[in-house]
């Protein structure tokens, strides 16, 4: 099985880094064979054809509309109507929206995210409940790495 | 009575920006203005750290091209050193800046304009976005996926995966290439030409059709300033400036980088947080001039890339006129021919065998206290110019971003596009579209000057004098 694995957030905007340091913790501490890991300021484009790729993605974020701490994760559908204005960043469920329209296959695909307590400049530093659901989310993406995948519902 | 129309913000652009159009009585544009909406600072906030943090500060002013920032502020820290980086240091930085610039024009093609371009200007917008040109034409939408994965992917390989890669340092780069890490490279190129020649004859057919926006979207009589070789010909990474007039006579000529400010003046108005930088012998805002692909391939003899040099005949074909190519349209066409120069310029330097020597870096401390470091960013010049003190630290910086040089042309474009398509006692959707996409053209990144920071609705509103809303349009 192919698994993907996208971190993604400012690391220089407190908490929006949880997403890269998470997946930079994954690197450094080693995934499974068939498993890749990426960071990423922003989802852009030409993720589309990695992810179209894959057998199942698992994209790591910070939320600001969740508790500080509060970590969740979730089933990502397509969706073509989460447009970005802009076109520079997209929303996960766009990006799969265009995997399906595209390459016509989408992969199993869960966000895991959660609640950042601070968004103010830093360097590659989580505030503390931010260190403590980073642990949590990598709780979650191991569980999803070994297929823990039936119960969750679709965000 | 008079009336204004807002256009915030404008969408298929990197960052936040406003549009307002002045109508008179007779519902005809007085006048229009391109806002920039946001206040960042980083000439301030750069003050006091020491010179060698610079390349990893400035290269977090934008997500986007932080590559283009990188390479710029290297240059002027290499300027500060006072050194001749070794020959593949920097043929080693001038294949990292190719592949951003591959990447970051796919993008404004495949991804940010190819709606208009494809559906048209006045289509339904509901669909007039990506999905709709995937509909349309899922070939073309893919090839412009891929190409902007290959242009990454490059990247990648040289800098690593980190999100800010710190394998361009002052005096050159800090890891020579490996063999295996150049076949990688070198493997992705053909494909990546064939997608890039196929869009350009594919753009060929399609331009016939667009007469009308050549003849508005920003056909302007302006200067165009960019970086030349020596021989005067294409030049991204290093060089000379070139700046001709709008007539095509070359007006300064192998100007070193260092000399910018004899050259380039900087204005600023009250509407706007981008400044406005002009010709200085000519004065603000006489001095009006254009940079980036449309200015590069104007000011160049030639590109030196076979396919490239064919296209940039082509190019010079787009007008009955003599001269440069005048139309703002055309940058969309021009971005398609420096991405095959890119690609047939990646692979020429990839092949040559001294590519993978081991000397790559000059090491030097400080040895002037001022440095200069100017590039080609795919949308156009890039200036860092910064001071420091007998402790390394930075005193002064001063940063002229390419978008801001297209700053008074932008303002010009969106006049002529509202003079040439606005109907202020009957707006239509498709007319405000084209005053965005004139902005397109330009590819602006806005991010360089500001911080992008979520997302509004686009909202359009008419309002007569008294502040009373007496049309609106909206996009959610």
């Amino acid at each position: 099985m192919k698994i993907l694995i996208i971190g993604y957030g400012s690391p220089i905007r407190g908490d929006d880094a949880l997403g890269p340091l998470v997946a930079d913790r994954l690197e450094n501490t080693g995934v499974p064979a068939g498993v890749e890991v990426m960071s990423r300021h922003i989802l852009t484009a030409e993720l589309v054809a990695d992810i179209a790729e894959q057998d199942r993605v698992i994209f790591l974020d910070a939320a600001v509309d969740a508790e500080p701490g509060e970590v969740r994760c979730q089933r990502l559908a397509p969706d073509a109507h989460a447009l970005s204005t802009m076109a520079h960043f997209l929303d996960p469920r766009e990006l799969l929206a265009w995997c399906e329209t595209l390459y016509g296959r989408v992969p199993e695909s869960f966000l895991v995210s959660a609640g950042g307590d601070s968004f103010d400049y830093s360097n590659y530093c989580l505030t503390p409940i931010g260190e403590m659901a980073m642990e949590k989310m990598l709780d979650w993406v191991d569980r999803l790495m070994c297929g823990e995948t039936s119960k969750l519902a679709l965000s | 009575m008079s009336r204004t129309i807002a256009i915030e913000p404008v969408t298929r652009i990197e960052g936040h920006a406003r549009i307002t159009l002045q109508l008179g009585d007779d519902g005809a544009v007085e006048d229009a203005r391109f806002h920039l909406t946001q206040f960042r600072g980083f000439e301030k906030f750069c003050e006091g750290r020491p010179y060698r943090e610079m390349p990893a500060l400035t290269a977090r002013t934008c997500g986007i091209c932080p590559v283009s920032h990188l390479l710029a502020s290297n240059k002027a820290c290499d300027h500060l050193l006072s050194v001749r980086i070794p020959p593949t240091g920097e043929h080693l930085r001038r294949i990292m800046n190719l592949a951003q610039l591959t990447q970051s024009h796919a993008l404004s093609f495949f991804h940010l304009s190819s709606p208009d371009l494809l559906l048209g200007w006045d289509a339904d917008p509901a669909t007039r976005n990506i999905f709709g040109v995937m509909r349309q034409d899922p070939a073309l939408a893919r090839d412009g996926i891929r190409l902007r994965q290959i242009g990454q992917s490059i990247i990648e390989t040289l800098g690593g995966k980190k999100i800010h890669p710190t394998w361009v340092v002052p005096g050159g780069v800090n890891e020579p290439l490996t063999l295996e890490k150049r076949d990688a490279m070198l493997k992705l190129l053909p494909e990546g030409l064939e997608i890039a020649k196929r869009t350009y004859d594919f753009f060929k057919t399609l331009v016939p059709k667009f007469k009308d926006e050549a003849t508005h979207f920003g056909s302007l009589p302006t200067m165009f300033l960019s970086l030349v070789t020596p021989q005067g010909n294409f030049e991204h990474y290093d060089g000379l400036l070139r700046i001709k007039d709008a007539k095509g006579r070359i007006v300064e000529d192998m100007v070193p980088p260092e000399d910018y400010e004899r050259v380039i003046g900087e204005a600023v108005e009250d509407f706007s947080y981008m400044k406005f930088p002009y010709y200085k012998p000519q004065g603000y805002p006489k001095g009006i001039y254009r940079v980036g692909p449309l200015a590069r391939l104007n000011n160049a003899q030639a590109c030196g890339t076979p396919y490239a040099d064919v296209a940039l005949a082509e190019f010079h074909m787009l007008q009955e006129e003599s001269g440069p190519i005048a139309s703002s349209f055309h940058y969309h066409y021009a971005r398609l021919v420096e991405i095959i120069h890119a690609l047939e310029m990646m692979e020429r330097l990839l092949k040559d065998p001294t590519i993978l020597d081991h000397r790559v870096r000059a090491r030097a401390r400080s040895n002037r206290d001022e440095g200069i470091g100017v590039s080609e960013a795919p949308r156009g010049t890039l200036i860092h110019h910064y001071r420091i003190d007998d402790d390394g630290l930075i005193t002064w910086v001063n940063l002229i971003i390419a978008t801001g040089h297209n700053n008074l042309a932008m303002n010009q474009s969106i006049r002529q596009v509202a003079d040439a398509y606005v109907d202020g006692n009957n707006l239509q959707e498709g007319m405000l579209n084209r005053v965005e996409a004139v902005i397109r053209c330009f590819d602006p990144c806005l991010s360089c000057a500001s911080h992008a920071f979520g997302q509004m609705p686009l909202r359009i509103e008419l309002k007569d004098a008294a502040g009373r809303v007496v049309d609106t349009l909206s996009r959610s």
